[in-house]
């Protein structure tokens, strides 16, 4: 008897495992359970852990994924704004299961696939509606007061759930989305060629404006040369004056014998005159030739000292 | 067989053991096996009945063996791993064990209870993640890219096709990201949302179309390449904050291309740009050397100036004190000093003039007729030949 312990436990165990089964369930985290009796809905459960149960056929489980589905609206709609644009948009959505009760009757099996095709007319109603009441620079526009992206954002995303809500689905749009922004075929066409235009204008505007920088530049360098080589001149002929002033307060000097001073400075100017390739004639009355009269060539040496 | 009959009794002894637990086991087993009356009647049969309890009873004690192994096993199942870069959170009955990311468990070998009582989620949890937008590219490849391939751009685009963004100014880029993020919030990453990252990607999209919709052509392109960056970032961290996606944005690396088929308007302009700057820097250089050269010649125009009123200055002082210098002499004796003054001058000038004529007097007393011819033929320099 000595090995009945462990298959008494074993035994009780796998009863406990057997019983468990049948009178217990598990909402794992990140979902919801709905239990019906006899095909009633009548307990939701949102809390992870274990709850009971009676058997089947009497309760009967069903799971959904209480987690925020995304959804992308997969169509590139076309709509027109208020000013008559052709506008192209798609959203997503982040979307839940907020009430599994009602959740679950209003779809096949509470198939999400089928939840989200119901979704898909409800946003394309909402979103031509929404972009058919604001003007196209709303949307886009260099000037921000006037961009609405985000009001628009918010009020598709209240259309949409606003129709949720009433139609009792049990689902919360947690957000939503521009995804994509589009014009027509046709009318990126005419984009292009207001593009190509615009480029050319603006190539042309930036030679020009090269052109112009350039020569104002080449113009205010040469002014700006002239000035500084004319202030140069101004400041030489300043120094000069500035030289001259000063030495005419050393000419002072000279005024002590004007005699002499006029003597030296006409001495000065005679060998100044006569510095280069001069040809002097003298006759024999100019000093000191007169010291030839008469031939005494002895008398030549004073002048040759 | 004389000793199979030697030891009936020890047989049976052991066999009454066995039966006791082979009862318990029976019970247990009953629906299983429904043959239970066999050991029951054993000690009374003969003895190829008792081979077939021995069997039986053998084989129990097999099946005793497996079961004990087989519930081992269903434990060691609950054995396992997480590898670096992941986490995993251990669900017992669904629920989380442990609240936020305390409920997180590190790289290593670990333990949990086997289905269904607990279960293990792994979640990815390498530092960075990268999800990326081409929502607003145009229709290519990755493998078109890298052979650098591209398909003829007509000139108009197919919005099912191509994707593009419309600038502030209404015209259309082509403009794309690359995002790296952080989960800051594991669990929530993991339980919160069927694809968190799918719904960064939607986030980084609306980012890129909403910078655009508020951005000049030439700002996206060229002139504020930074600050349209700056704008899908921020959007895009503001998109994840508001949807507690529980991220954290780390980088956002943008492209944006002009549309293919402009590509020579594009050109056109970045050439007369080029062209531009160049003409300036041109005339910028032409600028430096004209200023250069003005203070060069302003700098020798002034200091030609300064020597000359040196020079002035000095060469009238030198002419002063030669003055002051003379003048007693001069004082002492006017008629004989200014003679003396005179005669040595004279005597330097000769020595200077190049030609001297002396002209003595006529043999009558009169002064000799002179004849000079002007404007003769000028002197070849002296060495030249």
């Amino acid at each position: 008897m000595k090995r009945n312990p462990l298959t008494l436990v074993i035994a009780g165990f796998l009863l406990i495992v057997f019983i468990a089964l049948l009178f217990f369930g598990q909402v794992r985290q990140s979902t919801v359970v709905v239990v019906t009796t006899f095909g009633k809905a009548t307990r939701t459960i949102d809390q992870p852990g274990w709850y009971a149960k009676l058997p089947w056929p009497i309760q009967q489980s069903y799971v959904f994924d209480q987690r925020v589905q995304n959804f992308e609206d997969d169509k590139f709609d076309q709509s027109l704004t208020a000013d008559n644009y052709n506008l192209l948009s798609m959203v997503y959505v982040g979307w839940k299961i907020n009430n599994a009760t009602n959740f679950f009757p209003k779809f096949a099996n509470g198939s999400i696939a089928e939840a989200e095709k119901q979704l898909k007319p409800l946003l394309r109603s909402a979103k031509n509606s929404v972009v058919g009441g604001h003007p196209l620079a709303d949307f886009v526009s260099t000037d921000e007061k006037q961009l609405k992206f985000g009001t628009i954002e918010q009020e598709i995303l209240k259309r949409v759930q606003d129709q949720v809500n009433q139609k009792n689905w049990g689902i919360e749009i947690e957000f939503l989305g521009i995804k994509k922004l589009g014009f027509p075929d046709s009318v990126t066409q005419a984009v292009f060629k207001r593009m190509t235009s615009e480029r050319a204008v603006l190539s042309s505007a930036t030679q020009a404006e090269g052109e112009s920088e350039a020569s104002k530049i080449r113009t205010a360098a040469d002014s700006k040369s002239t000035e500084i080589v004319n202030s140069a001149s101004a400041a030489a002929t300043h120094i000069k004056a500035e030289g001259q002033a000063e030495a005419a307060k050393s000419f002072a000097v000279f005024e002590e014998n004007p005699q002499l001073a006029n003597f030296l400075l006409s001495l000065d100017a005679m060998e100044l005159a006569l510095k280069d390739r001069t040809t002097l004639i003298f006759d024999q009355h100019s000093e000191p030739f007169n010291l030839f009269q008469g031939y005494s060539t002895n008398l030549l040496n004073p002048v040759k000292k | 067989m004389s000793d199979q009959h030697d030891h009936p009794h020890d047989h049976d002894h052991e066999h009454d053991h066995d039966h006791g637990h082979d009862h318990g086991h029976e019970h247990h087993h009953e629906h299983a096996h429904p043959a239970p009356a066999a050991p029951e009647m054993a000690p009374q049969e003969d003895s190829s009945s008792r081979a077939l309890a021995e069997a039986l009873g053998s084989s129990f004690g097999i099946v005793k063996w497996v079961m004990g192994i087989l519930f081992l096993l269903f434990l060691g199942s609950g054995v396992f791993r997480v590898q670096q870069g992941q986490r995993a959170v251990l669900l017992r009955f669904g629920k989380p064990v442990g609240l936020g990311n305390q409920a997180l468990i590190g790289p290593g070998i670990h333990w949990g209870w086997p289905y269904p009582i607990d279960e293990v989620v792994k979640i990815h949890y390498a530092q960075l993640q990268t999800v990326k937008s081409d929502v607003g590219w145009y229709n290519t490849t990755p493998e078109k890219e890298a052979l650098d391939q591209e398909d003829y751009a007509g000139p108009s685009l197919n919005p099912a096709v191509d994707g593009y963004a419309i600038t502030g100014d209404g015209n259309i880029i082509h403009t794309r990201a690359v995002l790296t993020y952080q989960i800051e919030d594991p669990v929530r990453y993991e339980f919160e949302f069927t694809s968190a990252s799918n719904a960064v990607r939607d986030a980084l999209d609306n980012a890129l179309l909403f910078a655009a919709a508020r951005f000049r052509v030439d700002d996206v392109l060229t002139r504020d390449i930074t600050r349209f960056q700056d704008v899908v970032t921020a959007r895009v961290t503001d998109l994840v904050q508001r949807e507690n996606l529980g991220v954290v944005i780390q980088s956002c690396q943008v492209e944006s291309r002009p549309p293919r088929y402009l590509k020579p308007a594009f050109d056109s302009v970045l050439t007369a740009l080029a062209e531009r700057d160049k003409a300036i820097h041109e005339a910028e250089s032409y600028q430096n050397q004209t200023l250069y050269r003005a203070a060069a010649t302003a700098a020798g125009v002034t200091n030609t100036a300064e020597a000359d009123r040196v020079q002035l200055v000095e060469s009238v002082k030198a002419e002063a004190q030669r003055f002051t210098d003379l003048l007693p002499r001069y004082n002492a004796n006017p008629a004989v000093f200014a003679n003396i003054l005179l005669l040595d001058k004279i005597g330097r000038v000769l020595t200077n003039v190049e030609d001297k004529i002396y002209l003595p007097e006529r043999a009558d007393g009169k002064t000799r007729e002179l004849r000079l011819q002007l404007s003769r033929e000028p002197l070849k320099p002296v060495g030249t030949p």
